[in-house]
């Protein structure tokens, strides 16, 4: 069993650490507990212009000078704006892992907001928005989590035109003066190093750095709200994406909704690849995942096809999902524990991978959770356990979104609306 | 970082064998690289070979198609297969004590009986999937320029084909291609991870000793590269997509790296591109591709914006080519090519999957494992030099090909 470490540094930052004394790179991740939902309803858009900016300049450099910093120690890094949070993820060679914290500490604590960044990040983000309505799956991502999650968690970080036309730079100094602080932030690290080390290396260069005071660890409370509503556009295939209450990490049933996750969609003889395109042939792409905003959790189903199978894709894709009461068979049950289980064991062999599945713990959990415990209870799920979360959870509020040349002959359990897509 | 020995056997078959043992993982992945893709095939074929791809999941002697992904799913295998211009690859990725089933699996797979009843549906699944590809932009674009830029030449056709020609094809069309191109001659069996070689060879003799070799001849021709203007009008989408593309040098060319960190230093994080075109606002996406194969390569610049910008974008790309032939390089530039790469080194060398890649395109490349220290040594080869002797061989301020794509017509275009 791997040493995992958890703990909050003086400077107010919590962390976990686990140490992989045979690796050979380390990976960090620091989340900042803010991200778009964080946004004045005037300036969406606003955070993941704050992320884009910050490296744009320092005190100390430009940001070319702080990029070539990155490289000459041959970081690989990257950032993202989420729902609820920021991140920067990091992964180096252990000869160069203090460096790498000193440049973000730089670029978290002194960033310049240059005007000149800011106008051309913003026109990115124009551009940004343009470029989405030429991908299909993006931009149905975008109308069904706007419908389902409503004004706040179901923002694009994009933002909008009439919202990108409102910022300016002040707001951008403004936003990071509130938000980024060391009691707003999570570190997890995997790799060849001792726990002490990182902790540190981070108090050294993030002392002093906002509030220490710990916050934000509340879920936004928001809640799921069904609708049916067709988007047109002049498409080669209709997209079709369609969702319903599910439940969060932390629920007790968490563990039986993944293993209903990958009865449907764990691998090719999973129920949606096997009845949809395998003895259907309606589609090539299928698929179902989970969205879990913290305190919240939501099963989704996908596809794309040419518009004059969507009914039958539709409709598949519904009696797949109310079959499995019916007639879910132990053996499926299996494979995707069995799928669950290797995959992360395989993938384990990454240490990226690892500090990824940590942050996860911290943020969902609030502390880590040994890899054998998630995986005994995934292990412990049974048909029986399945059919249970299926009555415990009626699949009676559907949020469906088709986008595409035509809408659904019928779409059951609620009013159709047609609009144009934005 | 992992200077593990490589293991590379050949069966009296033909069928080549690599393996790279890492005592350090937990898991194991395997994978078949058949030599055969899109430039190998007729244009009334097109597609052929990514249409076999997706049958030899659809059954053999010993399984039907249900029975094959069950037993994949069984190991808690992620797996999955891909077909290229030059290679068609299935491979698996497994707990380290799963290797021989995913070998059985996979090698199974590969004796598939193309099942009749199974050819019409599948057809239906390529179909969608053409379909799919035909509401991205990227992928329009990307298929059109290889069509302008190897007029005439098998690498002009598209991976997946056209609708035609899958929607003609037939099952015995599918089953003298499978017969003549699939044979153990023409295939590298390629195995990392915690496993122990010998198993390995005598589990692979064990599956695969008995297939017959096909003794085909390489057919493949070098393509003629078509300088010009092509576009492609597209009313429906948002954007604009330019492509200027040059001549360029195969996988297997002494500077090929130095080709790789131009691409590196003019279009990737951090790069000329990055500051001088999308931090000024030109355009939110732009980058540099070295398309490359085993006998021939393109370097392309690339960029998408809004059609009334794009203008501006080409001119932005074009000074940057200018300069970067006039000017070249300078060291620290070099640098910090090399210092990313190490760093994606370290990471590529902890999965197996990841080195499974590696060493298909190295034998498909070089016909030989490269160890981690030999890639290394030929990056940091590169220099200031070796750039200015790779850009005066194939300048980038040429004519070269211009394409594109989207709602604007472009002067002078065909």
């Amino acid at each position: 069993m791997d040493t995992v470490t958890h703990d909050s540094l003086p400077c107010g930052i919590e962390y976990g650490v686990v140490h992989l004394p045979k690796r050979h790179v380390i990976s960090f991740q620091l989340r900042v507990l803010s991200g778009c939902c964080a946004d004045p309803i005037e300036n969406l858009g606003l955070a993941r212009l704050v992320e884009e900016t910050l490296d744009k300049g320092t005190t100390r450099r430009t940001g070319q000078e702080l990029s070539d910093a990155f490289d000459a120690i041959g970081a690989g890094r990257g950032s993202g704006t989420g729902r609820e949070t920021t991140t920067f993820t990091c992964t180096v060679l252990p000869e160069h892992f203090e460096q790498a914290v000193a440049l973000h500490a730089e670029l978290l604590r002194t960033p310049t907001f240059p005007d000149d960044a800011v106008t051309a990040n913003i026109d990115l983000s124009r551009q940004e928005l343009i470029a989405l309505q030429d991908d299909a799956q993006g931009l149905t991502d975008k109308i069904i989590s706007r419908q389902t999650y409503g004004d706040v968690l179901g923002r694009h970080p994009l933002g909008t035109e009439k919202t990108l036309n409102t910022i300016t730079r002040d707001h951008l100094v403004t936003h990071w003066e509130t938000h980024f602080q060391c009691g707003t932030m999570i570190l997890s690290v995997a790799g060849p190093i001792e726990p002490q080390r990182v902790a540190d290396v981070f108090q050294n260069h993030f002392d002093g750095f906002g509030s220490s005071e710990q916050s934000r660890r509340e879920p936004l409370g928001a809640t799921f709200s069904p609708g049916a509503t067709h988007h047109h556009k002049d498409l080669e295939q209709q997209q079709i994406s369609l969702c319903f209450p599910g439940v969060d990490a932390t629920h007790d049933d968490f563990p039986a909704q993944q293993v209903l996750l990958g009865v449907l969609s764990g691998g090719m003889s999973g129920r949606l690849f096997t009845e949809v395109r395998e003895k259907r042939g309606l589609v090539y792409w299928v698929g179902a995942w989970q969205d879990m905003p913290r305190g919240l959790g939501t099963i989704f189903l996908g596809a794309s096809t040419t518009p004059e199978r969507c009914d039958e894709t539709f409709s598949t894709l519904l009696s797949e999902v109310d079959r499995l009461s019916v007639d879910l068979q132990q053996d499926e049950v299996d494979r995707a524990i069995t799928g669950i289980v290797a995959n992360r064991q395989t993938r384990g062999d990454g240490t990226r991978a690892r500090c990824s599945e940590l942050a996860s713990d911290l943020f969902f959990f609030g502390h880590p959770i040994p890899n054998e415990e998630k995986l005994a209870k995934v292990s412990a799920v049974n048909v029986e356990t399945v059919k249970k979360y299926l009555d415990t959870h009626p699949r009676n509020r559907l949020s469906v979104v088709t986008l595409g040349p035509r809408p659904l002959s019928q779409t059951p359990g609620a009013a159709t609306t047609s609009e144009v897509a934005t | 970082m992992a200077t593990d020995p490589y293991t590379v056997h050949t069966l009296d078959n033909g069928l080549t064998i690599v393996i790279e043992s890492m005592p350090d993982v937990r898991s194991a992945a395997a994978g078949f690289l058949v030599r055969t893709g899109a430039r190998d095939e007729t244009p009334e074929l097109a597609g052929i070979s990514h249409f076999l791809e997706h049958m030899m999941f659809k059954g053999t002697p010993k399984r039907g198609w249900q029975d094959i992904t069950i037993d994949f799913d069984k190991m808690g295998s992620s797996y999955n297969a891909f077909t290229s211009e030059d290679r068609t690859v299935y491979y698996g990725w497994v707990r380290h004590a799963d290797i021989g089933k995913q070998l059985e699996l996979l090698a199974d797979m590969l004796r598939s009986t193309l099942p009749p009843e199974e050819f019409d549906m599948e057809k239906n699944v390529i179909l969608e999937e053409i379909a799919m590809a035909k509401d991205s932009l990227e992928h329009l674009a990307f298929d059109f320029l290889q069509e302008k830029l190897f007029a005439g030449h098998p690498l002009a056709w598209p991976i997946l084909g056209y609708d035609s020609t899958v929607t003609a094809m037939t099952r015995d069309q599918l089953w003298e291609y499978f017969q003549k191109r699939y044979a153990p001659d023409h295939m590298t069996c390629v195995v990392a991870g915690k496993v122990e070689p010998s198993e390995i060879i005598a589990t692979i003799e064990d599956l695969c000793g008995d297939w017959k070799a096909s003794g085909l001849a390489d057919e493949r021709t070098i393509p003629t590269f078509h300088e010009g203007v092509d576009q492609l009008h597209l009313e429906r989408f948002n954007q604009q997509l330019v492509a200027l593309t040059y001549p360029s040098i195969s996988a297997k060319d002494p500077l090929a790296e130095t080709a790789a960190a131009i691409a590196t230093i003019l279009g990737d994080d951090n790069s000329r591109f990055y500051w001088n075109i999308i931090q000024k606002g030109i355009s939110s996406r732009a980058g540099v591709y070295h398309m490359e194969y085993t006998d021939c390569g393109a370097l392309m610049l690339y960029g998408t914006s809004q059609p009334e910008r794009v203008e501006q974008l080409v001119d932005a790309m074009k000074a940057e080519a200018a300069r970067l032939c006039d000017d070249g390089v300078e060291p620290h530039e070099l640098d910090r090519v090399k210092n990313k790469r190490r760093t994606s080194l370290a990471v590529e060398c902890e999965a197996p999957y990841h080195r499974l890649t590696q060493l298909m395109d190295d034998m498909e490349y070089f016909g030989e494992p490269r160890s981690v220290e030999q890639m290394l040594a030929d990056v940091d080869a590169v220099s200031v030099d070796s750039v200015r002797q790779y850009l005066d061989a194939f300048p980038i301020n040429a004519i070269g090909h211009v394409t594109s794509a989207g709602p604007r017509d472009w002067p002078g275009a065909n």
